[in-house]
């Protein structure tokens, strides 16, 4: 795997940024962080997790990464708390919180008394907490996923252990909970040099239209998603059908059917089914790994669609904004904050809305680059790796020493120490 | 000799401030309960995060007044505080609240938006520290100028004055203090930073600058 360097990403962000970042690393110091979660490959938390931690070390903290280990019946424990915590309605036994509670107790062994920061990512690894002894250690408790539907009694259990953490961090402010500690906001980030993000020369998409029998030709309306029905994809092709009267272009569907999710399959057979009296329409069921292969199709895109009717932060909306297209989503979750309505793309309700304002950015094509222009800016500024590094480095200092409104570091690094900082008041009423 | 002018820069980090209203009369109590950090953050941030974009109103306040509780007389209104014209948050505050209170005072029932359309208010944890670039003359701040990134200008105009409660902004003071350039230091207080983004804020500072350079 190619070694990830900060400064790679200068002639993205500009050098002023990356020495911004190095200044507050600097501020931060040499110190050591483990991360913990439950899984090595596979799923966005991981994926989050390879960069993070290669570009932590990259600015020099000593960084370790750890998977805790349990049971399969561990892990349909936690899955089953997994859907809890979105919302679903399921039988929460005793016997589950038992299992939880063991198996957290047999993974204390792999926490690192002696790091200066422990951060425990999702909900699997919280009941590691109870290792907490050394008091200069600082936990930060990371979720990944949308809590404001949570089941009240997984999430009373878990949250006993969040709340001995010294802070926790959600992706948007809407899944924030009531809680005792400090609850950090910190979106989701893509890497602009990944495979699924990185520049591709015309060849490498022609090479891939081409594959997929999709006609260059043709404007391309594209949704990339597993075939769920959150993602309601056979409400897009009810869109396409619509703009299909008046516009020659072609649908994309780009998705895989996850083997642990047994919908997928039946999901894909509908959308199929649905489609088949339609023209130009392209139906991919693809491996997880054809990162590539969506990089060229968003890339090839003329619109992108991701009508979900629920998301937590769609990181495929990021994706599409990056390459500068103008996406128009579902107005749900973190879709809202990603797209700002008529100028990094269109919100909509419904699938009239959505054949809408797809006719529109095909009839005005220049109205459809100019927000495509401004998404990729939004993205720059918003949701690339920089940036989220940056927020890390921020939340290091605040949980460490935390204060309120706006801290000063006076003098310049590494001369300063964080007994030298002087706390400036805001004005306050 | 004249005193350097050190180029600093700020990062900020957005922390939920366990509030939010669902109708005016909550954004108004909201208004009077909430810290001073949460006020700079949702009169700012568009700033930081939202550079590119002219369609949208530049707080937080005006946009959800306009968007979910449909009042767009009062959005406007809310819109048209620029907090360039105050040095504290309290007067900002103070300002929002004179405003709302007409229209709180004049409805007896509130309309309350879904629970997903909230709003969420968040507090601002900022931190400023050194870039490391210092300028001692005309020639050697427009170099720095065109290397610090917007983190610095949001400091040095915007936090300098509002939350340092600096009269004017950090430029023009050692402008006119060390260089007496006391002209120059008068038109670069006149850009605002809500009239114009931070990127076209640099580039007409330094647009100035080199004017008078030559």
């Amino acid at each position: 795997m190619k070694k990830i360097r900060l400064d790679d990403y200068v002639p993205i962000v500009g050098s002023a940024e990356i020495q911004e970042i190095r200044a507050l690393a600097e501020c931060v110091g040499p110190v050591s962080i483990q991360h913990i979660n439950s899984t090595a490959t596979g799923g966005g938390v991981a994926e989050i997790l390879s960069w993070v931690v290669a570009l932590m070390k990259d600015l020099g903290f000593k960084v370790k990464w750890t998977v805790i280990d349990g049971p399969p019946t561990f892990f349909e424990v936690t899955k089953a708390f997994h859907n809890a915590l979105h919302g679903a309605r399921i039988s929460v036994t005793p016997e589950m919180f038992e299992v939880f509670t063991e198996v957290s107790k047999h993974n204390l062994r792999k926490v690192d008394r002696r790091a200066d920061f422990i951060i425990v990512h999702d909900p699997q690894p919280v009941g590691l907490i109870v290792a907490r002894k050394n008091q200069g250690t600082r936990w930060i408790w990371r979720c990944h996923i949308d809590l404001s539907e949570a089941d009240a009694r997984v999430w009373g259990f878990l949250r006993t252990y969040v709340e001995r953490f010294d802070a926790a961090v959600f992706h948007l402010p809407e899944y924030a909970k009531e809680l005792l500690i400090d609850q950090f906001i910190i979106p989701p980030a893509i890497d602009p040099l990944s495979d699924k993000n990185r520049e591709l020369s015309p060849s490498e998409i022609d090479q891939v239209i081409n594959r997929f029998g999709i006609d260059p030709g043709k404007p391309i309306i594209l949704q990339v998603s597993r075939f769920d029905r959150l993602k309601d994809p056979l409400g897009v092709i009810e869109a396409y059908r619509m703009v299909k009267h008046w516009h020659d272009c072609q649908l994309v569907l780009a998705g895989g059917s996850a083997a642990d999710d047994p919908e997928s399959g039946r999901v894909l057979a509908e959308v199929r089914e649905r489609a088949a009296d339609l023209r130009d329409v392209h139906i991919l069921d693809l491996p997880p790994t054809s990162h590539v292969e969506i990089n060229a199709l968003q890339r090839a895109a003329t619109v992108v669609v991701q009508k979900s009717v629920k998301e937590g932060f769609g990181l495929v909306v990021t994706e599409a904004m990056w390459k500068g297209k103008p996406v128009v989503g579902g107005a749900v979750g973190g879709i809202r904050r990603q797209i700002i309505h008529g100028s990094t793309g269109f919100l909509v309700h419904t699938v009239e809305g959505t054949a809408f304002r797809v006719r529109q950015l095909l009839s005005h094509p220049e109205m459809a680059a100019q927000m495509g222009r401004a998404a990729r800016e939004y993205v720059r500024t918003n949701f690339l790796v920089t940036q989220y590094l940056k927020n890390w480095l921020l939340l290091l200092l605040a949980v460490r020493k935390p204060w309120k409104g706006l801290m000063h570091w006076r003098r310049p690094f590494p001369e300063a120490s964080p007994e030298e900082i002087q706390e400036v008041n805001e004005l306050e009423p | 000799m004249v005193e350097q002018f050190l180029f600093y820069s700020e990062a900020h980090i957005a922390v939920w401030a366990g509030l939010t209203a669902s109708n005016l009369y909550s954004l108004w109590t909201g208004l009077q309960k909430v810290s001073g950090s949460a006020i700079f953050y949702h009169m700012h941030h568009s700033l930081l995060r939202r550079h590119f974009t002219t369609s949208d109103y530049m707080n937080d306040f005006a946009r959800w007044v306009w968007t979910h509780l449909n009042q767009p007389a009062l959005a406007e209104k809310l819109a048209s505080i620029d907090p360039w014209e105050f040095t504290s948050v309290r007067e900002v505050r103070e300002n929002l609240l004179a405003h709302l209170e007409p229209y709180v005072g004049e409805m007896e029932t509130f309309m309350r938006v879904p629970e997903r359309d909230e709003f969420q208010f968040i507090e601002l944890r900022s931190l400023a520290f050194p870039t490391g670039l210092t300028a001692t003359d005309l020639p050697s701040f427009r170099d720095c100028l065109q290397q610090v990134g917007h983190g610095s200008l949001f400091y040095h105009l915007i936090e300098a004055r509002l939350r340092l409660g600096r009269r004017s902004n950090d430029f023009s003071e050692w402008l006119a203090d060390c260089l007496k350039e006391d002209e120059l230091a008068e038109q670069i207080n006149h850009l605002s930073p809500y009239a114009y983004n931070l990127w076209q804020l640099r580039s007409k500072i330094i647009e100035l600058v080199e004017t008078r350079l030559s």
